[in-house]
């Protein structure tokens, strides 16, 4: 690893972490500059620098279904984050098909490369179907969070309806969907001290981040709407609903509409 | 022809080696902690290692066979006995019908494997028989092992084991010799680190606590520190991660750990030491030790080999029974 990425990636997490959380600025980094380091010695972490940022992560979801297609010799799988793809491969294999490596990561960071540079110059603005998915606002934390930026529930329901978001990365959970970014008068904090349970199709917000709780699971996030929807259905050979790249909007239900619809 | 289970133990799965291809929806591979003795259980008990196991950890469950069997146990040492009779470990044993396998004492390791000839139903979910606790999928009902589970094994045997097989004691001794450190290379956001953080984690010993578990090892020893404090945006992380939690302690991510994480990336275990880390119980010691990915690679090519010379050397006694 090089001192000078080393410096530069710390350099840039701080900024990003400070200014982008409390202004909702979306932070648009002048250079494509990436970065590939060893996540294991059978993973690599190709990386640009972190931010949550619509382009970048654009890139990130170009690549990782540029790997899916069109694959290398001892691939595995690839999976995408904000500013981030994990790239899993299986290293006996590259060196026993090529001896000459000296090591597997050389050989997948040579791949990986290239894909990289070809897809940098890929038009990312393609537009995509929008999702809608219905949202009973009734959340417990939905009350706090209006009073917080001194708005009303129904002005919370609005801004927060108001807006197409980007699907970053499904983590976390399985199926569990970090989407972004909010209105900036609705960002809010996590909570203090995280909930010990939060039920399954519970829409949160985390700073400018929102998403939904596919399982029951303990979670720290604002927590103001649930969805009649199933986000992760093991039965279904695609079991996930809504994944990295995807577009999706909210709109509000009322009580009898959420209890037609629940799947759960 | 199945296994009953008559006491579950504390922690009793069906696991094999893991499901691949889906981190990208965030589920994660799961699988045996110890994927040395889950795949020498499978190999020594005649088969290959795609075959599920059931893992154990102590108090073990305890099970009958209603059928003649032929069973392997790898993994920790729990007195594996059949119908009270000790039986030895990393070998093929026969067991008759109505044989009840049970796990007296917790002599050394975490979690142990049990692989039957010709393998166990299971249920498979997205390419894998691992047990899937949080989505409730994958092995016996995506569910632990309960008192009365009946699972079905898919063949009976009446091979007697005249002639051995087992894997030298030797080789099990230094790939489980709990003395050496653990050998990690430097983790993307090891620089984070301050100086006297860094040398730390190098030269002072970490204790297992006992908030440790299937996703992962929580340890306690000297606090760690940032040079400045940072909110990291999630990332992509694997098995054998070792993370920096907010409170300067840290947690190495194990089986099934989440897909992606937000804490800094400090090391990761080598995938060669993952087998001995998956044996350590609570409350034991451990060092850590840098080294190169090259020497990482080829620590986990040798085991690679090595297991193959398993594999092999089972086929060959399986078909010359």
């Amino acid at each position: 690893m090089v001192a000078e990425k080393e410096k530069g990636y710390e350099n840039i997490i701080v900024t990003a972490a400070t200014s982008l959380i409390l202004t909702n600025k979306i932070i648009f980094i002048s250079t494509t500059q990436f970065h590939i380091v060893p996540l294991s010695e059978s993973a690599l972490l190709f990386y640009y620098s972190p931010a949550i940022d619509i382009i970048i992560n654009e890139k990130i979801m170009a690549l990782h279904h540029k790997l899916a297609s069109t694959s290398f010799p001892g691939f595995i799988e690839s999976a995408p984050a904000y500013a981030s793809l994990a790239v899993y491969y299986n290293p006996a294999f590259i060196k026993q098909y090529y001896p000459d490596t000296v090591t597997a990561f050389a050989f997948v960071q040579n791949i990986i490369e290239s894909l990289a540079r070809e897809s940098d110059n890929l038009n990312f603005s393609q537009t995509k179907p929008i999702t809608t998915i219905p949202i009973y606002y009734n959340g417990e934390d939905l009350e706090w969070v209006a009073s917080t930026h001194q708005l009303t529930t129904t002005e919370v329901i609005q801004l927060h309806c108001g807006v197409v978001y980007h699907v970053f990365m499904n983590g976390f959970l399985p199926g569990f969907a970090y989407m972004g970014t909010v209105n900036e008068k609705i960002i809010t904090a996590r909570k203090d001290k995280p909930r010990l349970k939060v039920a399954a199709g519970s829409l949160g917000i985390a700073g400018a981040q929102t998403g939904i709780y596919p399982i029951d699971s303990p979670g720290g996030w604002q927590i103001i709407g649930t969805t009649p929807l199933q986000l992760f259905n093991k039965k279904k050979a695609d079991p996930c609903l809504i994944k990295a790249g995807d577009q999706i909007q909210f709109f509000a239900i009322d009580k009898k509409e959420f209890d037609q619809l629940n799947e759960y | 022809m199945s296994i009953k289970i008559l006491k579950p133990g504390i922690c009793s799965t069906i696991q094999d080696l893991g499901r691949t291809g889906y981190r990208s929806i965030g589920v994660g591979p799961g699988g045996a902690m110890d994927f040395f003795a889950a795949t020498t259980a499978n190999y020594l008990a005649g088969n290959d290692e795609h075959q599920p196991v059931i893992e154990m950890h102590f108090p073990a469950a305890s099970s009958c066979f209603t059928t003649p069997a032929l069973i392997c146990i790898a993994g920790a040492n729990f007195d594996a006995h059949i119908n009270e009779v000790p039986i030895e470990m990393y070998q093929p044993v026969f067991v008759e019908k109505n044989a009840v396998l049970s796990f007296k004492k917790n002599i050394s390791g975490a979690r142990v494997y049990l692989g039957v000839y010709k393998g166990m139903e299971a249920e498979k979910w997205l390419g894998s028989y691992s047990t899937h606790l949080k989505i409730a999928a994958g092995g016996f009902k995506g569910r632990l092992l309960q008192k009365d589970d009946i699972i079905a094994i898919n063949a009976e045997s009446h091979l007697l084991n005249r002639k051995k097989i087992r894997i030298s004691p030797a080789v099990l001794k230094t790939l489980y010799n709990h003395q050496s450190p653990l050998r990690c290379i430097a983790g993307p956001q090891c620089f984070l680190l301050n100086a006297e953080s860094q040398k730390n984690i190098l030269q002072t010993a970490f204790t297992i606590s006992n908030q440790s578990d299937r996703m992962g090892y929580r340890l306690s020893g000297n606090n760690c520190y940032l040079q400045t404090p940072v909110e990291l945006i999630s990332s992509p992380v694997t098995f054998g991660t070792v993370q920096l939690l907010p409170n300067g302690q840290l947690i190495i991510l194990m089986a099934d750990h989440q897909t992606t994480g937000g804490y800094p990336n400090i090391a990761t275990i080598i995938a060669a030491d993952l087998p001995r880390l998956a044996q350590l119980p609570v409350n034991s010691q451990l060092h850590f030790e840098l080294v190169s990915l090259q020497h990482a690679e080829e620590m986990l090519l040798s085991t690679h080999q090595l297991l193959a010379e398993i594999k092999t050397g089972c086929e060959n006694f399986y078909a010359n029974h």
